[in-house]
């Protein structure tokens, strides 16, 4: 945290002849989710109220850096299982999701340097950002945690670009806990083109779980469909357990409307764990609507196709309001 | 409770939005790179594009709007070696039926275009881009010059461009809208600022 701000205080200091508002942008994030359990007959609620910035920082002779804020306060009703951050189903706080600056004035062959809290470069939510959305590629549940405090490296070259970090493992907390730590990397083709594919991989004990993946993911984009898909490979060991294997597959077919306001989509899910005895296949299907600039509804429906071996299959219905001022 | 409403006040009048988380936002680096390759750095000049801005481009090219992603905050990046400013950066989006097309303009000193790239289109036809007879049809050309190329519609190219679009005229004229709109906005916006690095 202290060197979070000594950055801060860098950056302000080399940038103090500007304006704080000179390229800041901001906005106040709320959104109102509610899920709909349809098997364990449960309705819950998530809503959030929060503020998003993003502020470049510059010198008379170019970038210093960038930095971006989010800092929300987010209250669920009624919703199981409780979040990893929360205490109980009916809990509310402050949540940090993003807060890290990206100094990036070095010369062309030194990378930027990302410090903070910010999401792990892994996979296919390096290039196509979930944040607060109900499409999710299942980054916080493969790595163990979406967010983490800590180091990264990362550039965008010619031909390729790359990510790479070193954070600490505490997730919420700037902090190692118990010996946690993450290194995670990230490295693909340029992230603008029609067919994009990457390379990353993982290796972190968090939450006493040390984890061991690696990841390809693809994108190819043809008029206004998009075809996406992700394998993930890995295992993970608890305290006093044995190593255990883990696969993941996420295929995903989405459109959009050419005003882009509409976009669906359809994912195929399958997950096999070694200790679960089970595979879980999923389907997930969804659309948002983005009415003008500042408001967007989000409904997305996850049913699992094959039947576990206890308990209910998963059926959840989810429906997002989310407005941006 | 003042406080609470000077705050909510302030809240309300904040027109300018991104419809996406702002960590999601990336600068062109390696397209700024390509167009400027002298290039030691950029430097970002944010400025919003509001109803105000909007309601001058319909009145300047009638027939025309700007795609809601279009208002917010943008940048403008100056290429700049070392201390000197080589010239202008801006990304703009123009709606085509192939989905959003994303072109890269790079502009000199006097806003005349210098060159431009794709950063996304997913037209068949995006091949046009090489096609050095289509693209002398802009560069060197500043907007009263390439105003002359739209037809009467005020949509669409007219026979002059398109005679070097061969077979691609709807991609052209998107193009050739996307630069209109690239060269008035950057000159209502940002256009004194940019004076500074002219002397």
């Amino acid at each position: 945290m202290g060197i979070l701000f000594l950055a801060f205080f860098l950056l302000f200091s080399v940038a103090a002849d500007a304006d704080f508002t000179d390229n800041l942008r901001w906005s106040v994030d709320a959104s109102a989710r509610l899920n709909n359990n349809v098997m364990a007959k449960n309705i819950s609620y998530i809503t959030a109220l929060g503020l998003d910035s993003h502020k470049v920082f510059t010198s008379s002779n170019g970038d210093i850096g960038y930095a971006v804020g989010q800092l929300y306060f987010t209250k669920l009703s009624n919703q199981t299982p409780v979040p990893w951050m929360f205490n109980s189903k009916n809990d509310s706080k402050f949540v940090i999701r993003e807060a890290h600056l990206n100094y990036t004035a070095g010369p062309n062959w030194i990378p930027n340097i990302r410090f903070g809290h910010f999401t792990l470069p892994f996979g296919l939510e390096e290039s196509i950002d979930t944040n607060g959305r109900l499409l999710d590629y299942n980054l916080g549940k493969n790595l163990g945690t979406k967010l983490d405090w800590g180091l990264g490296l990362n550039q965008v070259l010619n031909q390729l670009e790359y990510s790479f970090s070193y954070t600490l493992g505490g997730k919420d907390e700037p902090k190692s806990v118990n010996d946690s730590y993450a290194l995670s990397g990230r490295i693909g083709s340029l992230s603008h083109l029609d067919f994009i594919f990457g390379f990353s991989f993982f290796s972190s004990k968090i939450d006493n779980i040390q984890r061991e993946k690696f990841a390809i993911d693809w994108q190819y984009y043809w008029n206004t469909w998009g075809l996406v898909g992700e394998v993930v490979l890995g295992r993970d060991k608890r305290e006093r357990h044995q190593w255990r294997k883990e696969q993941y597959y996420l295929l995903e077919l989405h459109k959009t409307s050419i005003s882009e306001q509409l976009k669906l989509y359809g994912q195929y899910i399958f997950i096999n764990k070694e200790a679960e005895y089970s595979n879980q296949q999923l389907i997930n299907i969804g659309l948002s609507y983005q009415i003008g600039a500042k408001l967007e509804l989000s409904i997305s429906s996850r049913q699992q196709l094959n039947a576990p071996k206890s308990g209910n299959k998963q059926n959840l219905i989810r429906l997002q309001l989310r407005y941006r001022y | 409770m003042k406080t609470l409403l000077t705050f909510i006040l302030f809240v309300l009048l904040e027109q300018n939005v991104h419809a996406v988380a702002y960590c999601s936002l990336r600068d062109p680096i390696a397209q700024i790179e390509q167009l400027f390759p002298l290039k030691t750095n950029q430097l970002s000049i944010v400025r919003s594009v509001n109803n105000d801005i909007r309601n001058q481009v319909k009145l300047a090219l009638p027939s025309n709007d700007l795609h809601f992603s279009e208002l917010g905050k943008h940048t403008l990046y100056v290429a700049m070696n070392k201390s000197e400013a080589l010239g202008y950066v801006h990304v703009r989006s123009e709606q085509s039926t192939w989905g959003l097309v994303e072109i890269i303009w790079a502009l000199d000193k006097d806003l005349k275009i210098k060159n431009f790239a794709f950063q996304r289109c997913r037209s068949p036809k995006k091949k046009i881009i090489n096609d050095d007879n289509f693209k002398k049809m802009f560069i060197g050309k500043n907007y009263q010059d390439l105003k002359k190329l739209l037809s009467s519609d005020g949509v669409t190219a007219n026979s002059t461009l398109l005679d070097k679009a061969r077979n691609a005229p709807q991609l052209a004229s998107v193009i050739l809208r996307c630069a209109l709109k690239t060269l008035l906005i950057t000159d209502i916006l940002w256009g004194e600022e940019l004076q500074k690095f002219n002397r």
